[in-house]
């Protein structure tokens, strides 16, 4: 009895510095969130007026708002997709075929996701630049005239930004998807190579539902994560008032002056995120299959 | 074994949040009390330490080590230390500070920049007025702060933004802003810079025949200075300042309505591919239009020169900078000064001390470090010693061109209204890709306007 006491104690001190910093620095800014977003406020004085629910209904009523939101979701759709399909052909090729520089393909795939956002503007700055730019040189070679698409101009911004985020994010999930399909059986895909399975039906039948439990758990981390890179994208990438998602709404609120519509967006993009993996969380769940 | 673990985190605990205390009490004391400790002994005093945070623009660039050059001549002066912070993203530097309630004492950050820091400061209220410090000497010196500074620069709205005669900001560095040009260019095919927006219109066809587009701009953010001089010279001090003030009614004005036109035609004229690089990322690519013959006029301000300095040109280029053209022939042209501003935080820990750097800003030692830079405040004979392309650009308004001075007056931020940048400015984008009418940015502007004037401060 005594031990065991002495052991929860023990283990108790042991969780406590990460439970605490936790608390103090993820806990404490959320919940602050929350509480700045009932307020109007500016950012950098201290003064404060309560104003209830006021922000969320100008939020509402707020089109500009609408219209990021509705960019924010166009690109995690889209990016999400796209990614997702090539990162688990790109893996399942990898893995199954074989391939002359396995590593080499699998190393140049994983190099843009070590680079900075900013480093990306700047290599996809030359790729769409219009004169002269890679992408609009080699449309004009295979066209035979000058071809000047404007990449970086509407209506093909959002189209650049979604290019840019998928050759971010494809090595890593593909690395992610080759660590687990290498952990299927070799004896699986020879038992049902003997049975008379294709290439396909082995993908479908096999790969597909035993790296199922992977894919889930990475769809809800790439779903979280792109409602920040596809931020971080357009901020770096295009001009402001272009392409703008839901947190640059954010930023531009606190620029403005004001802070607790700001937090107030800040919340519902939150909750929005929040309520977006639960959905991705049911809508694929599936009875796990066990090797 | 197990004590000796409990002892450990419990120190490492302690020692976390006694570093989160440390902060607090440092931050939480309002202002006021924690001056009483310092500022007691009157300075000059070897203890006072102020911190000044300068934003590294152009000129500290052309001139690294400037500004602490002037803080090392400030505290040779006055025996006050200076922690200087310089940064080129000051606003991200010093932001989260000030947020804890760390305020810096002197800031030396424009309005008009894309975060809007010194905009938020203003329409907190949580600016310290400066009034007096005009009636300060300036240290090491035996002359007034007003007498040092050129008249009007300390009665616009830049500088008073409540318009209620008192000055919260210092008038630092101010550059001209015009239209930039291949001089070069002109001279070669003999055109001669249009002096009528009419023989601006007739350029640019002659110029679209040689496959050279009439106009580009780097970023939609250039078109404040090119809005506020635009409007300055269509309908006179008069008209601008009724429009910065948002009056009822003003942009259903002829006035108005010819800024509008111009800007829609300008848009018509401008080169296609300028809204796909007017971003952070690619606006040097716009201003390279120019530099290759692309593109004949782009607004900007005098920092080009330096900014595009290692850039490739065409054959023979070299800069030319003239006011916007006259609204009407026999009319004046104008320049819109861009004006930098150095202000000091209602909550500053060293009020006395701050307000001693300002004024030393205007001292002579602090010009002259200035100077080195290229950067010209408002001071009395400085513009007589300006040298190269410099000397060009500030002669603009000794050329006939009015001097288009202030801003749009602040107002109370209301969920749902954008900004001055985001209403009036950034749908030229859209003007020249087509993406919205002309109609509805002009409606939009209307809109917002209102909205603003329902709000405004002072």
């Amino acid at each position: 009895m005594r031990s065991s006491k002495s052991r929860g104690r023990f283990l108790a001190l042991c969780v406590a510095p990460a439970a605490i910093l936790y608390f103090v620095f993820m806990i404490l800014p959320t919940l602050n969130v929350f509480r700045m977003s009932l307020f109007e406020r500016g950012a950098y004085s201290p003064a404060e007026t309560f104003a209830g629910m006021a922000n969320f209904r100008a939020l509402a009523n707020d089109t500009k708002f609408i219209t990021d939101m509705q960019n924010t979701i166009l690109l995690i759709v889209t990016v999400t997709i796209i990614t997702f399909f090539f990162a688990i052909v790109f893996a399942a090729i990898l893995t199954r075929e074989k391939i002359r520089g396995q590593n080499f393909f699998r190393i140049v795939f994983y190099i843009p996701n070590i680079l900075s956002v900013v480093v990306i503007a700047g290599i996809f700055s030359a790729i769409y630049k219009p004169e002269n730019g890679m992408l609009n040189s080699i449309l004009s070679f295979f066209k035979g005239e000058t071809v000047m698409v404007l990449w970086k101009d509407q209506p093909m911004v959002i189209v650049s930004v979604i290019i840019a985020m998928v050759w971010q994010a494809i090595g890593y999930y593909m690395v992610m998807y080759m660590a687990s399909m290498s952990a299927v059986p070799q004896s699986l895909y020879e038992s049902a190579g003997l049975d008379g399975a294709g290439r396909l039906t082995q993908f479908f039948q096999l790969t597909l539902p035993l790296i199922w439990t992977n894919i889930r758990t990475t769809l809800t981390f790439f779903i979280i994560s792109t409602i920040n890179m596809a931020f971080l994208f357009v901020k770096a990438m295009v001009a402001k008032g272009m392409a703008d998602v839901g947190l640059s709404f954010m930023y531009a609120q606190k620029d403005a002056g004001l802070y607790g519509y700001s937090m107030a967006a800040g919340v519902v993009i939150f909750l929005f995120s929040f309520l977006l993996s639960a959905l991705v969380n049911w809508v694929t769940k599936r009875e796990v299959l066990e090797m | 074994m197990k004590k000796f673990f409990s002892l450990l985190l419990a120190l490492a605990l302690a020692l976390s949040l006694a570093a989160c205390g440390g902060k607090d009490s440092e931050t939480t004391p309002p202002p006021t009390e924690s001056n009483g400790g310092q500022t007691q002994t009157p300075p000059p005093a070897g203890d006072v330490t102020i911190t000044v945070a300068a934003l590294a623009s152009g000129y500290e660039e052309a001139y690294p080590g400037m500004w602490q050059e002037v803080c090392d001549a400030f505290t040779e002066a006055t025996g006050v230390k200076v922690n200087l912070i310089c940064d080129k993203n000051l606003e991200d530097v010093i932001g989260p500070s000030m947020q804890g309630g760390d305020f810096p004492d002197v800031i030396h950050l424009a309005t008009g920049r894309e975060k809007g820091l010194t905009e938020q400061f203003i329409k907190d209220r949580n600016i310290a007025e400066l009034t007096d410090v005009l009636n300060m000497t300036v240290p090491g010196e035996s002359v007034k702060v007003s007498d040092k500074i050129v008249g009007g620069f300390t009665e616009t709205s830049v500088t008073n933004p409540y318009g209620d005669g008192l000055t919260y900001l210092a008038p630092m560095f101010y550059s001209p802003c015009g239209l930039f040009y291949n001089a070069g260019l002109f001279e070669e095919k003999g055109w001669s810079v249009p002096a009528t927006w009419d023989e601006m219109w007739e350029l640019g066809d002659k110029a679209q025949a040689e496959g050279i587009y009439l106009f580009t701009y780097p970023t939609t953010g250039y078109f404040d200075a090119f809005l506020y001089a635009l409007m300055y010279s269509v309908g006179g001090a008069d008209f601008f300042n009724k429009a910065t003030t948002y009056a009822e009614g003003i942009w259903d004005t002829p006035e108005a309505q010819q800024c509008f036109d111009i800007i829609a035609r300008l848009a018509s004229y401008t080169n296609p591919v300028t809204p796909a690089q007017a971003n952070d990322q690619d606006f040097t690519q716009n201003q390279q239009l120019v530099l290759e013959n692309k593109a004949l006029f782009m607004p900007n301000g005098t920092w080009i020169v330096g900014e595009m300095a290692e850039a490739p040109r065409a054959e023979g280029f070299k800069w030319g900078m003239t006011a916007l053209p006259a609204a009407k022939a026999g009319g004046n042209g104008a320049s819109y000064c861009w004006l930098e501003q150095a202000w000091i935080p209602a909550a500053a820990p060293n009020l006395d001390a701050a307000k001693q750097f300002v004024a030393f800003l205007y001292s002579d030692a602090a010009c002259a470090i200035f100077a080195k830079g290229g950067a010209v405040q408002p001071v009395p004979g400085l513009t007589d010693n300006l040298e190269g392309d410099n000397k060009l650009f500030y002669s603009i308004y000794d050329n006939g061109a009015d001097a288009a001075m202030g801003s749009f007056a602040a107002y109370n931020a209301v969920a749902g209204l954008g900004t001055v940048r985001e209403v009036f400015l950034d749908p030229v984008n859209g003007l020249v890709n087509g993406s919205i009418t002309v109609e509805q940015w002009i409606s939009d502007v209307k809109a917002a306007s209102d909205q603003m004037r329902a709000n405004i401060m002072g």
